[in-house]
């Protein structure tokens, strides 16, 4: 791959093709680019890039196809896993400035949508409709269907709806030499003389090239929404509720889970939503779907938490009422800031059966490794988020951070699940993915992304670890150190602004 | 063979071409090729894990769907897509797609899988639980692939709960318009039907059916609003069998509102189905009409190709994206280097 040094004129040259005010390559403009939402792993990129359309990003990548130069897409970077984190000398090209929905069809409900457009603003814009678009990952307020299709991202209301994969019908794709190619159709994601393309470019973490139009599903909006809460004196006892619930038969729309220390977070934050702070854990249940049958499932919760000594439950079918209820869940990792400086998201999974027996040892984790942890998950998904709340200045607590994560991925896998619901591998976890995969898989994975990205210049060095770093997993506590030392010191290109 | 170490060693004696197969349910689907020596994995049917707590299961590709189907009506559980044979013959040949707009297809079902390329090397893609995104999704290309990218051997699955309550519907010797109108009215439901089909018979006459499920009170409601006539499930959802050799099947995706273009460009009383989630089928009477048709497909957004015709014809259709197409043949190239598996 090329040096600034081996292409200098590269920043002009994108200036000309784009404008100077959209192209960003002095050292302040670029700070704000050097992570995502997971601040463990920083890098400063050589430039950003702001296109507008397809034939932009089309242009931007031949040119640095041509000049050998690594880049990066990103959506607004609140991946939590370090995936549209540039190394090296990458350009980032920014999709925020593609933000048109581009069309909306409410009789065979689909929209088709820039990558730049924020999830939560898609379903704004279809609400007068009736409509939504179901994926909600808590960062919806905020980021981008773009990046929502690299990541395959998920949220609360994936248990009864399923992921973005789920959602997803088609994209335009500008492939990492500049090709543009249409995968699925409105029809669907997959011909039926076909094989599912599309299937396999979405969560491929900006890998395989880049969205530039894409086609998602709408749901339409149910008659009725409930929103239940209901407060423990155990976590056991709220798990207990959530396995009840699932193997009753029913199907929430999202069943989401606090745990105390969350809760009192929360509760001393901005999105305070009334929670009970003397409960040991929150169960947040969400029911939807025809008025007669919101009623009989709500009826039949309410006795299972009855059943598992709920110390209080709440019920909400107003929209304010239910936007209170939900505020302190959506406003948990926000509220962590009150906690300390940094905050790690894991996002391992376990069989919705073993949710009692890791929360339980996730806790002896942290305990053993000083950290400040919390959880709040996506309980009917067995999806957990231990969130470890460090000062990132402090490298001892950083790397006890790390090491407890590291702990809690193996956890996961100990009891039979993944590493990652749905933050992906990125950088965060290229030092895991043996865990769960060995060499043969990353073999077949690293045939298939070179059939997208055979130069490696499209997000380099994100999904598979190199080809020699599996071995090294097994002194990985020993690489903590070595992670925290390495600090990215880009030469500073030249100015075109 | 019925061992996964079996499979393996032979894949590794270098067999020559080679053709997975399951029930042979489907096979009247792929060309034929002579030179191919079968894979039977119809003996490799272990129910490996059902977890019902976690409501996942991991199968060998030989079970037989309704075998998973018994042991899953055990622990009040289902597959919720449309489709028999085996279930690795299902997920590869993937014959309905979503049986109603918004339901699961076998797409959405398989979480992962273990496999072998065909030089027999293993490899796994995905994971057992309902949710993972480590690693790219290599298991989804398995679906529809007719297993000419890998061999398939254990799929891990997700499950859903089996329905309170179900009911499956009828509507017969309807008018198109009537039909129409149907579909369009059960689809703006909140909780639609979720299996939904519009059939058009031999005679011309049209029907819509369908399973509507959940509470028994919404069951109820739904049937008694759009006056829906209770039947048993229907034995199939092909369309009617060809019934003389020039006849050929069409199928393809469509949105329901292409329905009324798609039906104007298919001959006067062909018959035809098509899915809620898009899939349809129509038997053409002969290439002729299928050609016809085909011309007129892409002006109403339809996509379709000839699944059932003679080995000249089948794969004819309305044009792939070109770079999907290269893509799709980079994908084979990677994974199966020497064109084994056909």
């Amino acid at each position: 791959m090329t040096s600034p040094a081996k292409s200098p004129n590269l920043e002009r040259d994108l200036a000309q093709l784009l404008g100077r005010d959209r192209v960003l390559c002095t050292r302040d403009a670029l700070l704000a680019w050097e992570c995502d939402g997971f601040t463990v792993h920083k890098s400063r990129p050589r430039a950003v890039v702001l296109p507008e359309s397809t034939a932009e990003v089309q242009a931007v990548i031949k040119l640095l196809h041509s000049a050998n130069v690594p880049f990066v897409p990103r959506g607004a970077g609140t991946c939590l896993s370090g995936g549209p984190t540039a190394s090296g000398n990458a350009v980032i090209i920014d999709c925020a400035r593609m933000r048109k929905v581009i069309k909306i069809s409410t009789e065979d409900l689909f929209a088709v949508v820039q990558p730049g457009v924020v999830n939560l603003n898609l379903t704004t814009e279809v609400t007068p409709y009736g409509l939504h678009y179901a994926p909600d990952p808590s960062s919806q307020s905020v980021c981008t269907i773009g990046g929502n299709l690299a990541e395959n991202s998920g949220g609360p209301h994936c248990f009864k709806y399923g992921m973005t994969t789920d959602h997803v019908l088609a994209a335009t794709i500008v492939l990492p030499d500049g090709e543009v190619v249409h995968l699925g159709s409105t029809t669907g994601p997959r011909t039926p003389h076909g094989i599912d393309v599309l299937g396999l470019f979405c969560g491929s973490e900006g890998t395989f090239g880049i969205a530039t139009e894409i086609t998602v599903r709408l749901c339409r909006n149910q008659q009725e929404v409930r929103t239940m809460l209901a407060s423990f004196d155990s976590m056991s006892a709220a798990c207990r509720s959530v396995g009840k619930i699932i193997s009753a038969g029913l199907v929430p729309a999202a069943l989401e889970i606090l745990d105390q220390a969350t809760i009192r977070a929360v509760e001393a934050s901005i999105y305070r939503a009334g929670y009970p702070e003397n409960a040991a854990a929150v169960l947040l249940v969400e029911l939807d779907g025809p008025h007669e049958v919101v009623v009989e499932d709500a009826a039949e919760i309410a006795t299972i938490f009855v059943a598992h000594d709920a110390l209080k439950v709440e019920e909400a079918t107003d929209p304010k009422e239910r936007k209170r209820l939900w505020k302190g869940r959506k406003g948990a990792f926000g509220a962590m800031g009150r906690i300390d400086t940094d905050l790690y998201v894991l996002d391992g999974v376990v069989p919705r059966t073993k949710l009692e027996e890791a929360l339980e040892k996730i806790t002896e984790i942290g305990q053993r490794h000083r950290v400040n942890l919390t959880n709040v998950f996506h309980a009917g998904d067995g999806n957990l988020h231990p969130n470890i709340s460090f000062d990132g200045r402090d490298k001892e607590a950083t790397a006890r951070t790390i090491a407890a994560g590291h702990e809690i991925l193996q956890l996961c896998m100990d009891l039979g699940g993944s590493i990652t619901g749905e933050h992906g591998i990125g950088t965060e976890k290229l030092d895991h993915v043996s865990m769960m995969f060995e060499p043969e898989d990353l073999e077949v994975m690293a045939r298939v992304r070179a059939v997208f990205n055979p130069d490696d210049l499209c997000n380099p060095g994100k999904v598979l670890p190199q080809r020699n770093a599996c071995a090294e997993v097994s002194k990985w506590p020993q690489m903590v150190a070595k992670v925290l030392d390495v600090e990215d010191t880009p030469q500073e290109p030249e100015s075109t602004s | 063979m019925n061992r996964f170490d079996d499979i393996a060693t032979w894949l590794r004696s270098s067999p020559g071409r080679v053709r997975v197969s399951g029930s042979g349910s489907r096979a009247h689907t792929l060309p034929k090729i002579t030179d191919a020596t079968p894979l039977h994995l119809s003996q490799y049917n272990r129910i490996e894990r059902l977890d019902a707590g976690d409501q996942t299961c991991t199968v060998e590709c030989g079970v037989p769907r309704a075998e998973l189907d018994a042991a899953l009506a055990e622990h009040e559980l289902e597959l919720p897509c449309l489709g028999g044979g085996t279930i690795g013959g299902l997920f590869a040949t993937d014959p309905f797609g979503p049986a109603a707009a918004g339901c699961p297809g076998p797409r959405n079902l398989l979480l992962g899988m273990e496999a072998l390329l065909a030089s027999g090397s293993a490899f796994k893609s995905g994971a057992r639980v309902v949710k993972s995104v480590a690693g790219f999704d290599v298991h989804k290309l398995f679906v529809g692939s007719t297993g000419r990218l890998f061999v398939a051997t254990k799929l891990h699955l997700r499950l859903k709960p089996r329905p309170r309550t179900e009911q499956w519907f009828a509507n017969r010797a309807l008018e198109r318009d009537q039909a129409l109108q149907l579909i369009h009215a059960l689809r703006q439901e909140a909780q639609p039907p979720t299996v939904l089909q519009l059939r058009r018979e031999r005679d011309g006459s049209f029907a819509v059916g369908g399973r509507v499920t959940g509470r028994s009170v919404h069951v109820t409601s739904i049937c008694k609003q759009h006056e829906l006539a209770a039947c048993e499930r229907p034995a199939s959802f092909h369309v009617a069998a060809a019934a003389n050799s020039s006849e050929e099947v069409l199928n393809g995706n469509a949105l329901p509102s292409a329905l009324p273009s798609l039906l104007s460009a298919l001959p006067e009383g062909a018959p035809f189905t098509w899915l809620g989630g898009g899939r349809f089928e129509a038997a053409m009477p002969h290439s002729q009409a299928t050609d016809a048709a085909l011309q007129q497909l892409p002006q109403a957004n339809v996509t379709g190709t000839v699944l059932i015709g003679t080995d000249a014809r089948r794969g004819v259709g309305t044009p792939m994206d070109p770079g999907e197409q290269r893509l799709a043949e980079g994908l084979k190239h990677a994974l199966d280097p020497d064109g084994t598996l056909v």
